[in-house]
């Protein structure tokens, strides 16, 4: 079953990855909500947007502006970035999001009647907010950029005023694409570092994997069964750290520390090597902390299109799998004294639970040590 | 009043394999088996590949909290060695039928191979696969049973996929038992009992625990690996000699025959 083997690796490898992106993605909404960058970012953007770098003029207004200062907790303090912000620059209370149509009207307020919130612009004397007002007083904003952008935007709308703000709100949006551009650059440089660090603490190689699930049937049957059942599960793309973590346990791969450094070997049977203990492990490694970079969604739509080639190339199981065997391969043969023993098909009669109890790979609360073992005897000349 | 398993050990060390009786085996047990139908094979599935020769001996005597020991008659360490633990009953089979055989615990003696289960304990250390063989087969040959009586945990056990040891094929297992039993096999390598002399050494006595060692020999072996040289083969000695054996890729046996000899003294 060649072409289907390689599938199904590929299909659990790739349900490995999605485990592994969403463990990483749920560390990095951990850290987001830690730090707020994208408040920052957002900041940052504001303050280019409207050439107010230092954060005193234009942007302080506009942050202190009722329709923007009711989006976020506390008072408006510029941040300390006077150039793009770091990856992980604090926001502290200020909002991720601004809706463009608060901006709109907050800056329309703000050339009509000036920054400050004072009696004189609150009350029933404040300026009427309307094209020619703007027009007339947008001198007193002291930002040339600005200025300019207003009167563009006044003058393309030909005097309709939902026109004018919309054409702010589009500026507005132009600018916040750039922001979102930086953001996902230093996101994705985040998630890089998360995804070396999470690959390195758990273990995740990808090439020991790969060889694990092309050698052993069963456990690739396993992980493809359940990353077939996932696939159809759309809900799974926004799973939590702890169940992406639990599910991962529970595919039984070769993953984790508990063989000490042994673990990281490519082939713990055979000797340390300069690929077995060192190249390999970092191949795999890298490989795996880069594939998560890629992101849960991108995995999980290669997922549903590897499911449907599978499902075009899969044999039929009940009727394929007996010719497909290998006839190279030697079948053991065993000589039974008639007939061959099966295990007894049938219902077991329940209630007899209690007679048969069954110990068997129990979990040892305590370890034997070699000291404590008795002696043996037997086994020489 | 001991319990009817007691041939146990010596069908086992006529076999020609290393046999460790854990004390008061001959009288544990959950009452007396009934008349024994088979062998049933398992592994521990106990983490860590490198913590013992037979880390689960403890376990398959006391039991744990929810269930009560001997959880098995035989346990089978990683160097090939059989850990006689019980001659009664014991409780390792659970539900399932084989060959129309449905009281387990009644009928089969249970072998608790030590491995881990894993990928990382596979393959199985040949001595202990070895071993493995010898004794089922050395077992239904005494109750006079044929190979189709060796069955796997995981064939027996009901509803099907309740468990899955042995990680091994149990046919290849019956295979490889039958030939011992039919006497195709080749009879099992025994350690010597004494290195013969080399260029630069005299003949030298196989060191083990519970033999009459040459305190001398043991001397060397202590200075060898760092120990107070007492002279005086104990548990210590053996598990350092372990210890230094799966160091150098060798069986661990704790047994200083002609391969350690060469290794630790050349």
């Amino acid at each position: 079953m060649f072409g289907s083997n390689i599938l199904e690796v590929a299909i659990g490898i790739i349900f490995v990855y999605i485990l592994v992106s969403t463990i990483c993605t749920a560390v990095r909404e951990g850290i987001e909500s830690r730090f707020k960058t994208r408040a920052a970012y957002l900041e940052q953007g504001i303050r280019q947007l409207l050439h107010d770098l230092d954060g005193n003029g234009l942007a302080a207004a506009l942050y202190q502006h009722p329709l923007i200062n009711g989006l976020f907790n506390g008072n408006y303090t510029p941040g300390k970035q006077t150039t793009d912000p770091d990856l992980l620059s604090k926001g502290g209370d200020l909002p991720s999001y601004i809706p463009a149509k608060n901006f709109a009207m907050a800056l329309m307020d703000i050339a009509a009647n000036g920054a400050p919130t004072n009696a004189g612009n609150s009350s029933a004397g404040a300026a009427v907010i309307n094209l020619a007002t703007i027009r007339n007083n947008v001198a007193a904003m002291d930002n040339l950029p600005v200025q300019r952008i207003l009167l563009t935007a006044i003058d393309n709308a030909q005097g309709d005023l939902n026109k004018a703000q919309k054409n702010i709100e589009d500026w507005f949006n132009s600018g916040m694409d750039r922001v979102s551009g930086w953001y996902k650059r230093s996101t994705q440089w985040i998630i890089f570092w998360i995804a070396l660090a999470v690959t390195v603490l758990l273990n995740v190689n990808t090439i020991s994997i790969v060889k694990y699930l092309s050698q052993n049937d069963t456990a690739r049957k396993l992980v493809v069964e359940r990353a077939s059942v996932i696939s159809k599960d759309t809900t799974y793309r926004n799973k939590d750290y702890k169940t992406a973590k639990a599910e991962l346990d529970g595919l039984k791969l070769p993953i984790g520390w508990d063989n000490g450094f042994e673990s990281v070997e490519i082939n713990p049977s055979a000797q340390a090597s300069v690929w077995n203990t060192f190249l390999g492990p970092l191949l795999g490694l890298l490989l795996t902390a880069f594939a998560a970079t890629l992101g849960a969604p991108f995995w999980f739509d290669l997922l549903n299109k590897v499911m449907v080639i599978r499902s075009t190339v899969k044999p039929h199981e009940k009727s394929g799998e007996e010719a497909s065997r290998d006839p190279q391969k030697p079948q053991p043969q065993v000589v039974y004294i008639n007939p061959t023993p099966q295990p007894t098909a049938g219902v077991i009669t329940p209630g007899t639970n209690t007679t048969e109890p069954d110990g068997c790979e129990a979990v040892p609360t305590q370890l034997t040590n070699d000291e404590d073992l008795p002696a043996s005897k037997g086994g020489m000349d | 009043m001991a319990f009817s398993l007691t041939w146990l050990s010596d069908v086992l060390i006529n076999a020609g394999l290393k046999v460790a009786e854990s004390p008061g085996w001959e009288t544990r047990g959950h009452g007396d088996m009934g008349t024994v139908k088979g062998v049933l094979c398992h592994h521990t599935a106990t983490p860590g590949k490198n913590s013992g020769n037979m880390p689960t001996l403890n376990t398959l005597i006391k039991g744990r909290p929810d269930l009560q020991g001997p959880l098995s008659q035989l346990g089978l360490g990683r160097d090939g060695t059989y850990y006689v633990v019980a001659a009664g009953r014991c409780y390792h089979a659970g539900e399932g039928s084989w060959e129309g055989i449905t009281s387990g615990n009644s009928s089969f003696i249970g072998i608790e191979a030590e491995n881990t289960g894993g990928r990382d304990d596979s393959p199985w250390p040949a001595v202990q696969m070895e071993a493995y063989h010898r004794g089922v087969a050395a077992i239904l040959k005494h109750i006079g049973k044929g190979v189709e009586f060796c069955a796997g945990h995981k064939e027996y056990a009901l509803p099907k996929g309740r468990k899955n040891d042995p990680n091994f094929d149990m046919d290849e297992f019956r295979v490889a038992v039958g030939k011992i039993l039919d006497g195709t096999a080749a009879n099992p390598v025994l350690i010597p009992v004494e290195t013969p002399a080399t260029g630069n050494k005299p003949a030298r006595a196989t060191l083990r625990r519970g033999l009459a060692n040459d305190p001398a020999l043991v001397k060397i072996v202590q200075t060898k690996l760092g120990l107070t040289a007492d002279g005086d083969f104990g548990p210590k000695t053996e598990a350092s000699v372990r210890a230094f054996q799966i160091k150098h890729g060798a069986v661990g046996d704790g047994i200083v025959g002609p391969k350690t000899w060469a290794m630790i003294d050349p």
